[in-house]
């Protein structure tokens, strides 16, 4: 039987650290991760934290969890302007509708939809981030790029004889492979490609991230922001709607606006 | 003592020849097609040159007749490239290699697959520059596929690993250590040296010989950046997390690369060449049956560095009761070696045990048995992407839990 007594009180955040010992009411955020504990916490209204009351309907995207925010700021402001950062979901449905086709609304469930378009810069991460995301996206992006390439139409050409008197093994399935080098493969994935192709679908209003100079987002990495959130949104649709869905959007909304068809 | 010579003086001795077999109809349209031995090998290399596009040597005996005159320019070209001139073994000779066929069939290939593919795998672009004859192109797919597949595996089961153990576990399952140790199971041998005179199931590459420095292209390489972080790495670096670039095959054409380098070039391109020839669900077989059926150990990847305070930020992000260690048992205190059981408890519920031989020791060793209780969950039946490829799947299709990320502190 564990003792009554705790053995050293883990470090707890800014709230409970400063006010008498009292019970915290539980959050329950609506995320896809399942609840961890199965207890009912024991409820003090005197103690209750007033906040914590709203916050309890609140979704994760929407708010920092309460028990990570200090009472007190203890570091200065950064000087420049603040950056304003999107927290309207009609905007971000309408960036979807203009990116993934008429009901693109639809495609993702609502947190997703939020943590798709969420740097890691944004908030400490505290909201959680597309890093996974963009990882999984990137990876497709990568595949379909390889077979788009190999299935260009400029990549099929005869098959002629070098300086050694000989000609390479020919099959239809080999066709399309010289289209493939990594130059060419290098130059599709690069981030200043991907960067205009999310500012048309108007990722730049809706992405939430922290530049660095408020007044100056090419130099604080926006297009690296911009293209991580490309990826993520990929990702994201492969991992709630399929590979299928996500190889087409990729084929139709990422790779044929920067030239690459495909024939087949 | 003189040999006899039967020709000349025992031909009474002979058995009487056999008689003429009847002449077949088209016998005329075969003597025309099959030639001398001799000329045999000069011929196809003429042949497979004039051949329209897409026919290969097969489709010599439905042609039409060959005339005299590239035959001649055929024995000739011959005579200037012989083998041992050649980078890499001719397609031709695949046919003939013992060594392909028992590997096609030891990996349980379909026959459809052709050994001429098979053998152009076996050529790292450090003994064949021409990327028409060497494995560079077949391999840069094949590690995008080997990379998709192996990323949502572990993203599907796993759906909280952390970044830092997807690049580990990526290494593990698809590095370039562990391919060479697959094809060294597969048993793929290394050539001496590479040449067109060498069995072409052998995995040809110019071997760096103990001693030598590697090239340029393997040993010097320059960062991303100074300050590479990972949700960079994410963008620009590869599967691993590298903090530099992976050479070109252009860069290590003609110069001397270690075994690993080349075996891994191998399998990525014999996976691109089995997604091209034989299409995806094998594939997928393929990459079960190879590479997913090896055991990993997740929880022996994780290092914590201050695990309590990363529970501590867990639980407030997630709304958890703030964590208390409890003692749930003893023995030993006073001696020289004790043991400890600590739980991690928020409120009623148990999150991890450890035992330590000192209390802040196995505080410490709950609060990442904790932390990896939660960073490992694993649900229990997940579809895949790919499932859904081609059209198939839609209809098992479950999604997938996505995760919010691990905890910054």
């Amino acid at each position: 039987m564990a003792s009554r007594r705790p053995l050293r009180t883990l470090i707890s955040t800014g709230p409970s650290a400063l006010r008498a010992p009292q019970r915290v009411r539980r959050v329950i955020p609506e995320t896809s991760a399942c609840a961890f504990s199965t207890s009912a916490p024991t409820r003090d209204p005197a103690t209750e934290i007033q906040y914590e009351a709203q916050s309890q309907a609140r979704p994760r995207w929407q708010q920092t969890p309460a028990r990570m925010i200090a009472p007190v700021r203890t570091r200065p402001l950064p000087k420049g302007p603040q950056f304003k950062v999107n927290d309207s979901p009609v905007k971000l449905d309408e960036m979807y509708n203009r990116m993934l086709g008429p009901d693109g609304y639809k495609v993702l469930s609502d947190e997703v939809k939020w943590l798709a378009v969420t740097h890691k810069s944004f908030d400490h991460g505290r909201r959680g981030f597309n890093d996974r995301l963009a990882f999984l996206g990137r990876r497709i992006v990568s595949l379909q790029a390889s077979l788009a390439l190999i299935n260009s139409p400029q990549a099929k050409t005869t098959p002629e004889v070098d300086e050694y008197g000989r000609t390479p093994y020919t099959h239809p399935a080999l066709a399309g492979l010289p289209g493939l080098t990594s130059e060419a493969k290098d130059s599709v994935m690069q981030i200043w490609r991907l960067a205009p192709i999310a500012q048309r679908y108007g990722l730049d209003k809706v992405t939430r991230w922290k530049p660095r100079k408020a007044d100056d987002l090419e130099a604080s990495g926006q297009n690296a922001v911009l293209a991580t959130s490309l990826y993520a949104i990929v990702g994201a649709v492969a991992l709630e709607r399929g590979g299928e869905v996500a190889n087409k959007i990729v084929q139709e909304k990422i790779l044929a606006p920067m030239g690459l068809t495909f024939s087949g | 003592m003189k040999r006899l010579r039967i020709a000349r003086c025992g031909t009474q001795l002979l058995a009487p020849s056999a008689p003429r077999r009847p002449s077949c109809p088209c016998t005329a349209a075969f003597q025309r097609n099959s030639t001398p031995h001799n000329h045999r090998r000069s011929l196809t290399v003429q042949a497979t040159a004039q051949l329209p596009d897409g026919e290969t040597r097969h489709d010599i005996a439905a042609s039409e007749e060959l005339s005299e005159e590239p035959l001649k320019r055929a024995h000739s070209q011959a005579r200037r490239h012989p083998p041992e001139a050649l980078p890499s073994p001719h397609p031709r000779s695949a046919k003939q290699s013992a060594k392909l066929a028992a590997l096609r069939s030891r990996l349980s290939l379909p026959s459809r697959f052709p050994l001429e593919t098979l053998a152009r795998t076996l050529v790292h672009p450090s003994a064949d520059p021409d990327p028409a004859f060497n494995n560079a192109s077949l391999s840069s797919l094949g590690s995008s596929l080997l990379s998709y597949y192996t990323t949502e595996h572990l993203f599907c089961n796993y759906p909280r690993l952390p970044i830092d153990i997807v690049f580990a576990a990526q290494y593990a399952y698809i590095g370039p250590k562990a391919l060479a140790t697959i094809a060294s199971e597969w048993g793929i041998e290394a050539a001496a040296h590479p040449g067109g005179e060498v069995d072409p199931g052998l995995l040809q590459f110019l071997r760096l010989r103990s001693g030598e420095q590697l090239p340029p292209a393997l040993r010097r390489r320059t960062p991303y950046k100074w300050n590479l972080t990972k949700t960079h790495r994410i963008l620009v670096s590869d599967e691993f997390g590298s903090t530099s670039a992976e050479p070109n095959p252009e860069d290590l054409a003609k110069k001397p690369v270690p075994l690993e380098e080349a075996a891994q070039s191998f399998v990525r391109a014999l996976v691109g060449s089995l997604h091209l020839h034989l299409g995806s669900p094998l594939v997928k077989r393929f990459f079960r049956d190879h590479f997913l059926s090896r055991q990993l150990d997740l929880a022996s990847l994780f290092d914590f560095r201050h695990p309590t305070r990363d529970l501590s930020r867990l639980c407030a992000r997630e709304g958890f009761e703030a964590p208390v260690a409890r003692l749930i048992s003893e023995s030993g205190r006073l001696s020289r070696h004790p043991v400890f059981v600590v739980g991690v408890y928020s409120g009623k519920d148990k999150l991890g045990e450890g035992a330590g031989s000192s209390l802040d020791e196995a505080r410490v060793r709950a609060a990442a048995a904790a932390l990896k209780a939660w960073y490992l969950y694993k649900p229990l039946d997940v579809t895949v992407p790919s499932s859904t490829e081609g059209g198939v799947g839609a209809e098992a299709w479950k999604p997938n839990m996505i995760d919010c990320g691990e905890v910054i502190v």
